[in-house]
């Protein structure tokens, strides 16, 4: 019995705990080597080895047991040299829970303009300097290597979803298997350190199925859906990774990349995917934005000058508790982009509202009531059902949940 | 009375002395102690938890004008709760004590000096003036711990000149009224808990004596301390007006150095405002030093007193952090040192949180400086009450042997300053260098060569550029293959 829920790797064992029983939404734990993680989870980007001010305790105690780092900002600072001497990236920031590497090949969409991605690797000149550079995928496997993150990432082809070019496209989502590959074969800790593929293919969900046939052939022990997150409309989002989760393994977690709206989570996990990350919540912590259960506040906006409640009433947060810090808008509305302190305590916020949010999901899974959930998310979002977006009341629907019926 | 003297030192000449500032709802404070400097309400980059786990100060300066940016201050509409009006805005931890005066910590120059009955503020939003009145109504909303009376200060250069009789003229006639105008305002603020500290200014006692007589004579028995914007006079106080004497003494003569931090203990200052703690942190400066100083030769020997060898090289104040020299360094700030940053973290990270402009850099070296100013002052009270007054002194001695007369200024960019922190004189250049600049591919192409590392990375998570020196394989042929 116990076999069919749990699956395992040298680096990690997954434990399906619940299905609902109307999506396709999964309660896990997800066991790394910096212990357990429980899925679906929303993880916060650390991207140059800390947290946009926060101490590690201080994340520690939002509740996150695994966050991001980035393998291409750690490489250029402090360096795999550095990392080497100081042991590690968990060494490095003082952090003894789960690490997860990005390859550096997100950087490719937004960069695209510098850089030339042939067969070897990435080639681009730095903006700086203009000096050129090579990033293969054995050296971002050596980094990551090097960083020793618990869960690392492939080098993967990324384009922008929205590219017209499908022969390009068919030529990056091809070379990504072929760098798949060369990353396991060049993956130094198989035994310590996950190494993740990333399913590519655009928006052609064809394409999108060839690539998820030919990355799960190579057995990693978590698959990512990749290439998302680059502007495309909701809808064709939502069918990629419908499509991708209805051919993956049910005892491996899926990892969806880029992803961390609240309702793009939601929508995410009744569609089967398991793991999230987004600079979005801490982000727009800096900009004096507040993330609710009913939609983000600026609190730089004069309304909250006077407004000498919580961050949100009810939220659990250090900020927010009752009778713990007492942090109000009106405080937060006086130093917002003024003192750090003021952008320390938002990303304090914001990271525990993503936290807790997916934390309130994986509950109602296990009870079996997130059909509920979602449509307690979305009244709470949405002061009318007019407003709901179009995208996810059509995912939903697909996945047995009308948002706009209350009975079904 | 809320401060109590417990020994005074008064053998040797030393004025120095022990006490106990016990304000209500709040924490002890062991005197001689500091207090941190608050920037818009908060101390810069420590958030309530951190300063309540990680810091032992007993109190912060915050500065009136920092709350008044706004036509109708949000900090006059606090709800009313169990908390006093200002920790509850700030929501600043409630077992350490808030100091208010009228300017921040130290105050941005004016385009005007004050008026006859006004002072003039600085506010994010630019200048304004306060009228005496007003700050008196200020400071009962606010209830803050402590309040600073009314001042005339110097505007420019704190040279001597003409205009010192009329600043002490105008502080005695402020504090008339701050004290007198109100209808019963000291008992109003006794009642709030409010202890009023009356300003002494940086003039000689003969152009102050009136003022300080009235002091003595019309108002001790409202004021809780002094607060000397000069300590120089305090012979002369303690020797005139024999009811000023049991008065807490705050200094808001801002120290530049540690030395100047003893001179002002030795002189009888009771608590010290430094602000040299925040500008080390903003400077990556990691503050290293103790008293008594260590034993000459033995690096990091946290023990007390000992000979100093007269030719040995000083000891710097602090320690650069930006320094090349830490890139791998597995060490805390300073050897033995208990506080957070010191003993979970080392200055490999540190070095790298201050390139990578991570401002968890500042939170560390902030948690950590502040311990070091706890620790220098944990220990001179130590000697206070152990050793003789002879002894302090030599310490006190040794210490300027020991280490070099100022804190490094530190190497690379600060934390962003803006108008309420600073106001440029004109002439100065940039302190930093701009993160961003518009791409020019053609530009970037001949500099190829020679521009390696020069210009930090301003990488924001994924919005992140590429930048030199990227630590993979870069082709060895120099130039572009565009």
């Amino acid at each position: 019995m116990a076999s069919s829920t749990i699956g395992s790797s040298a680096a990690l064992t997954f434990e399906l705990g619940a299905r609902c029983s109307t999506t396709r939404a999964r309660a896990s734990i997800l066991t790394l080597p910096h212990g357990p993680v429980r899925l679906p989870v929303f993880m916060p980007v650390a991207t140059q080895a800390s947290l946009k001010g926060l101490t590690p305790e201080q994340l520690e105690e939002t509740g996150c047991r695994l966050c991001l780092n980035n393998t291409y900002h750690l490489g250029l600072k402090p360096g795999q040299d550095v990392l080497a001497s100081v042991g590690g990236a968990h060494k490095f920031q003082g952090w003894n829970h789960n690490l997860l590497t990005d390859s550096g090949g997100f950087q490719m969409v937004s960069l695209l303009k510098l850089a030339n991605v042939t067969e070897e690797g990435v080639r681009f000149l730095s903006p700086h300097d203009g000096s050129p550079m090579l990033l293969t995928p054995e050296h971002s496997i050596s980094l990551q290597n090097t960083i020793g993150s618990d869960i690392i990432m492939q080098l993967d082809d990324v384009l922008v979803t929205t590219s017209p070019d499908k022969v390009r496209m068919r030529q990056a989502m091809e070379r990504s298997v072929r760098w798949l590959d060369r990353c396991i074969a060049a993956h130094k800790n198989p035994t310590t350190q996950n190494l993740f593929c990333i399913i590519q293919g655009g928006l052609d969900v064809e394409m999108r199925r060839e690539c998820c046939r030919q990355m799960l052939e190579r057995d990693t022990p978590g698959i990512a859906i990749g290439g998302l997150s680059g502007g495309e409309a909701k809808v064709d989002f939502c069918k990629v990774v419908e499509t991708c989760t209805e051919m993956l393994p049910e005892l491996k977690p899926r990892y969806v990349m880029g992803i961390g709206y609240p309702e793009d989570l939601v929508v995410s996990v009744a569609l089967g995917a398991d793991m999230f990350d987004c600079v979005w919540p801490t982000r727009t912590a800096r900009f004096g934005n507040a993330i609710t259960k009913h939609g983000v506040l600026n609190l730089r906006n004069a309304q909250f000058g006077n407004d000498f409640g919580p961050i949100e009433e009810g939220c659990g947060c250090l900020c927010c508790r009752p009778q713990h810090l007492g942090v109000t808008r009106a405080f937060i509305s006086h130093n917002a982009a003024k003192e750090t302190v003021a952008a320390h305590l938002l990303t304090i916020h914001n990271v525990w509202y993503q936290l807790n949010l997916m934390k309130q999901v994986r509950q109602s899974i296990i009870e079996d009531r997130f059909p509920a959930f979602l449509r307690q998310f979305f009244s709470d979002l949405y002061d009318d059902k007019s407003k709901y977006p179009e995208w996810a009341v059509d995912a939903l629907k697909r996945v047995g949940v009308d948002l706009l019926n209350d009975d079904a | 009375m809320p401060f109590r003297v417990l020994k005074d030192a008064l053998t040797d000449g030393l004025a120095a002395r022990l006490g106990r500032l016990s304000l209500p709802r709040r924490r002890p404070i062991e005197t001689p102690n500091f207090i941190a400097v608050a920037s818009r309400g908060v101390v810069p980059h420590l958030t309530p938890d951190n300063i309540t786990r990680h810091t032992s100060f007993g109190g912060a300066h915050m500065a009136l004008e920092d709350f008044l940016d706004k036509k109708e201050p949000a900090i006059l509409n606090v709800p009313p709760s169990q908390s006093k009006v200002l920790h509850s805005f700030t929501a600043f931890p409630q077992h350490l004590a808030t100091v208010l005066g009228p300017r921040r910590c130290p105050p941005v120059r004016t385009p005007s000096g004050n008026g006859s009955k006004s002072l003039t503020i600085w506010t994010s939003n630019g200048g304004a003036s306060l009228t005496i009145a007003e700050y008196a109504t200020y400071v009962e909303k606010l209830q803050p711990d402590i309040a600073v009376g009314p001042a005339d200060l110097f505007h420019t250069s704190p040279t001597p000149s003409k205009k010192l009789v009329r600043m002490a003229e105008r502080t005695e006639d402020w504090m008339d009224q701050f004290l007198l105008d109100g209808h019963g305002r000291p008992d109003r603020l006794r009642d709030a808990d409010v202890a009023i500290f009356a300003p002494v200014l940086s003039a000689p006692y003969p152009i102050q004596w009136q003022y300080l007589n009235s002091l003595a004579e019309d108002h001790a028995g409202h004021l809780s301390g002094l607060a000397l914007y000069g300590v120089d006079i305090l012979p002369e106080v303690t020797e005139n007006h024999e009811s000023l004497v049991p008065l807490a003494r705050l200094s808001m003569q801002l120290p530049p150095s540690p030395q100047d931090v003893l001179a002002q203990v030795a002189a009888g200052i009771d608590v010290c405002t430094i602000p040299f703690v925040n500008s080390a942190s903003d400077a990556g400066v990691a503050l290293a030093f103790q008293f008594p100083p260590p034993v000459a030769g033995v690096a990091g020997d946290l023990q007390g007193p000992g000979v100093t060898a007269a030719t040995a090289t000083p000891r710097p104040l602090g320690i650069d952090m930006w320094s090349p020299d830490h890139v791998t360094s597995p060490s805390p700030f300073v050897e033995g040192c208990p506080c957070y940053a010191c003993t979970k973290h080392h200055r490999a990270y540190v070095h790298h949180l201050l390139r990578a402009h991570e401002m968890l850099a500042w939170t560390l070296l902030q948690i950590h400086n502040h311990h070091v100013l706890s620790a220098f002052f944990e220990s001179i009270r130590c000697v206070l009450e152990t050793a003789p007054g002879a002894a302090f002194r030599e310490y006190v001695r040794s210490f300027a042997d020991t280490y070099e007369s100022e804190i490094p200024l530190g190497t690379g960019t600060r934390p962003r300053v803006r108008g309420y922190h600073f106001k440029s004189e004109g002439g100065e250049g940039k302190a930093n260098t701009p993160r961003w600049e518009k791409y020019d591919e053609n530009a970037q192409l001949t500099t190829a060569s020679n521009a390696h590392n020069q210009t930090e990375n301003g990488g924001d998570e994924h919005e992140g550029q590429w930048h030199a020196t990227l630590g993979c394989h870069s082709d060895a042929q120099q130039g572009s293959t565009k």
